[in-house]
């Protein structure tokens, strides 16, 4: 997977680049809008990383020829200004998704994984990671053949964890994904529900699956 | 044109001067008027008793030649009386004998015993008329006028003179309106002396009320009490500034202190790994304040106007219980109430009911209770979230809602999330308000609502013990 970083601030570009190669992708970075728009236009990208406050051209700009020349890939756009207006302006020009500066790179990942997943795999009805099976339609989870009673948010969690096996997922992406809770608290609840969930699907088994990345957030592997 | 728009005193003194010459105008207009009435009385009467002796002569004069003497001899030393005396033929007698004479018995044929004034050759005269039996048995006609040029002349001069100080009148006026007026808006100035010396330091001065006349006492006070606000609110300032860096200070500083130290010597990699997650975690905090300082600055300067999108309060409500239930293990959570939707923007108003929800489930002890409830109450949705737990002070209570004050000084949290409560509440247009009495704590947030339902709030909400709370905390 190829992704194109446009992005004019020297260190915050470097990191992007060198996170996303890191995790397992490969990442072009250019540092104005000319040759943001040069490079996306070649269609080599399957998605695009756009910065909105760029020299040359801005964001905006880019985006907007990139979708007049038929490019459909996606666009996830960066901006360090959090007004509603942005962000709708950017949603209407053909942007898939956004993220404010100061951002998780967890975050980031997390949301670049899911516009390059969507609509390719269809959802998988049944899930597992070594011993761990997961029926999504029946609504079972069974661990090592034993039937395991989750509740509802339980379930959702365990399932965001075992649809996207390997990959950090930051407090702030679980919150939003499993409860729908847009905004950055200050609290541990997504900390005390994973305690809980590994109570139920971990401790009494091994191999743990469910681990923490201090300050990043939580990981499902075998390890 | 602008001073005459602008400057009070010009326009009292002009007006001062505007009622004094009306005032003169129509005195003098009266006196001159009663003045001329007496004039013509005095004169009225002289004609007739001239009249009255001529005819009283004439009816004793046997002949034209005897009447014109005896009447002559009457009139020795009457200056400016005119009598004329015509028989059937011709003029029997005339006095002054000139053509004045003549011309003025001619034009006085229809006069009567009524005084009438005539002008003839510039000179006024005022006239009477009438029959004159003579002694020889003709009937003559005579006319007696007296010129009354020295009355209007007198006249005249009395109405020139009063003009001339009717105009003396009005020039004084328009300068002791001045005087008076400047003096009259003195306490002004001094409002404007004392305003002119505040500045950003000195915000403590105010107008000395007992001074200040009664008219503008009102003005005054409006004054000062925009002044106390505004120090208020200057105070507010400074001390958010100053807590602000503060704020910021402390995990910076922590961030330094670890990093350097870590620095200090070769250390292995997990070392470093642990250092960079606990760096990583002060960001975070970092950030996080930071874009609340900015979520705040935003709201209080009326920049965050949240689109009108419809919500469901209870359904938000039990998505928050939901996930911040997981906190309260050992407490006591629970919903009540009915679905309402208000319109706006349901991020911000999860973040709202959030940071309420959060603020309750720390405060409240091991075995506490947390209610949460919706419904509705004079046309506005009513979300309540209350808590048992010990009192906040009534002089804490006024605070609450101000950022980096955190009730129990443990120094956990940000200290902003009343604040931001606050101003998402008030960005929806509706209120906030804070009670607490001995066991319960409540927040209540009114929201307004646009359709026509009936109330639904219950007076003591079911579940908690404790008496109605009707102690309403600072709204503003």
């Amino acid at each position: 997977m190829k992704i194109l970083i446009v992005e004019d601030e020297a260190k915050t570009g470097d990191y992007l680049k060198q996170g996303l190669s890191e995790a397992g992708f490969t990442a072009d970075l250019v540092r104005n809008g000319v040759d943001g728009m040069h490079e996306g236009l070649s269609g080599q990208h399957d998605l695009l990383i756009l910065d909105v406050n760029l020299p040359g051209l801005d964001g905006w700009q880019i985006l907007k020829a990139l979708r007049a020349a038929g490019r459909e890939l996606p666009v996830l756009f960066l901006t360090a200004r959090d007004q509603v207006e942005d962000r709708v302006k950017g949603l209407e020009l053909g942007a898939d998704d956004y993220l404010v500066k100061p951002f998780a790179f967890s975050e980031l990942l997390a949301r670049v994984r899911t516009l390059l997943r969507r609509g390719r795999v269809r959802e998988a009805e049944t899930l597992a990671v070594a011993d761990l099976q997961l029926d999504v339609l029946k609504r079972r989870t069974t661990r090592a053949g034993k039937r395991i009673d989750l509740t509802a948010k339980e379930f959702a969690l365990l399932e965001l964890f075992l649809r996207r096996p390997g990959e950090v997922l930051s407090r702030s992406f679980i919150a939003s994904q499993v409860w729908d809770m847009n905004f950055d608290s200050d609290t541990n609840v997504v900390e005390v529900a994973i305690r809980r969930l590994r109570a139920k699907v971990d401790d009494d088994f091994t191999p743990k699956l469910i681990h923490t990345l201090r300050g990043m957030g939580y990981v499902l592997e075998i390890r | 044109m602008s001073a005459w728009r602008h400057s009070i005193t010009l326009r009292l003194a002009l007006a001062f001067a505007l009622l004094a010459t009306l005032v003169f105008a129509a005195l003098g207009t009266y006196l001159s008027r009663s003045a001329d009435a007496h004039m013509a009385e005095l004169d009225a009467h002289e004609l007739l008793g001239k009249l009255a002796l001529a005819r009283h002569v004439g009816m004793h004069e046997s002949s034209p030649g005897t009447l014109s003497a005896r009447l002559s001899d009457a009139l020795i030393g009457e200056h400016g009386v005119t009598v004329a005396v015509d028989g059937e033929n011709g003029p029997i007698f005339r006095w002054p004998a000139n053509q004045a004479t003549g011309e003025l018995a001619a034009t006085t044929a229809k006069t009567g015993e009524t005084p009438l004034r005539l002008t003839i050759d510039g000179h006024d005269f005022r006239v009477v008329a009438g029959a004159l039996e003579t002694g020889w048995g003709e009937t003559a006609r005579i006319v007696v006028a007296r010129d009354i040029r020295h009355h209007t002349d007198f006249l005249d001069q009395m109405q020139r003179d009063f003009w001339l100080a009717v105009l003396a009148a009005a020039l004084l006026t328009v300068v002791l309106g001045v005087l008076i007026a400047r003096r009259g808006m003195d306490p002004v100035r001094d409002i404007a002396h004392t305003a002119g010396r505040i500045s950003a330091g000195k915000l403590a001065e105010r107008i000395p009320e007992q001074d200040v006349p009664p008219e503008l006492a009102e003005l005054v006070s409006a004054f000062n009490a925009m002044l106390a606000r505004l120090e208020e609110s200057f105070e507010r300032l400074s001390d958010f500034s100053a807590d602000l860096a503060h704020e910021l200070r402390t995990p910076i500083h922590t961030l330094r202190m670890q990093t350097e130290v870590s620095l200090a010597r070769p250390r292995g990699v997990d070392e470093y790994r642990d250092l960079m997650a606990s760096n990583l975690e002060e960001y975070e905090r970092l950030s996080r304040m930071i874009a609340d300082m900015l979520f705040l600055a935003k709201a209080e300067r009326g920049l965050v106007v949240p689109p009108r999108e419809p919500v469901r309060l209870l359904e938000l409500c039990r998505q928050l219980v939901d996930y911040y239930g997981i906190l309260a293990e050992s407490q006591q959570l629970e919903l009540d109430g009915n679905e309402l939707i208000v319109r706006g923007d349901r991020l911000m108003l999860q973040r709202a009911l959030g940071n309420l929800l959060i603020n309750a489930i720390q405060h409240t002890p091991a075995t506490g209770r947390i209610g949460l409830s919706v419904c509705r109450q004079e046309g506005a949705a009513v979300v309540k979230v209350r808590n048992s737990g010990p009192q906040i002070p009534a002089a804490a209570l006024r605070t609450l809602f101000d950022r980096f004050v955190r009730a129990d000084q443990s120094g956990e949290g940000s200290g902003l999330g009343l604040a931001i409560a606050r101003s998402i509440v008030l960005a929806h247009g509706g209120s906030i308000a804070a009670s607490s009495t001995g066991e319960v704590t409540e927040f209540i947030i009114t929201l307004p609502l646009t359709d026509g339902q009936a109330d639904t709030c219950l007076a003591v909400p079911p579940g908690f013990g404790g008496q109605p709370h009707q102690d309403k905390g600072d709204s503003t």
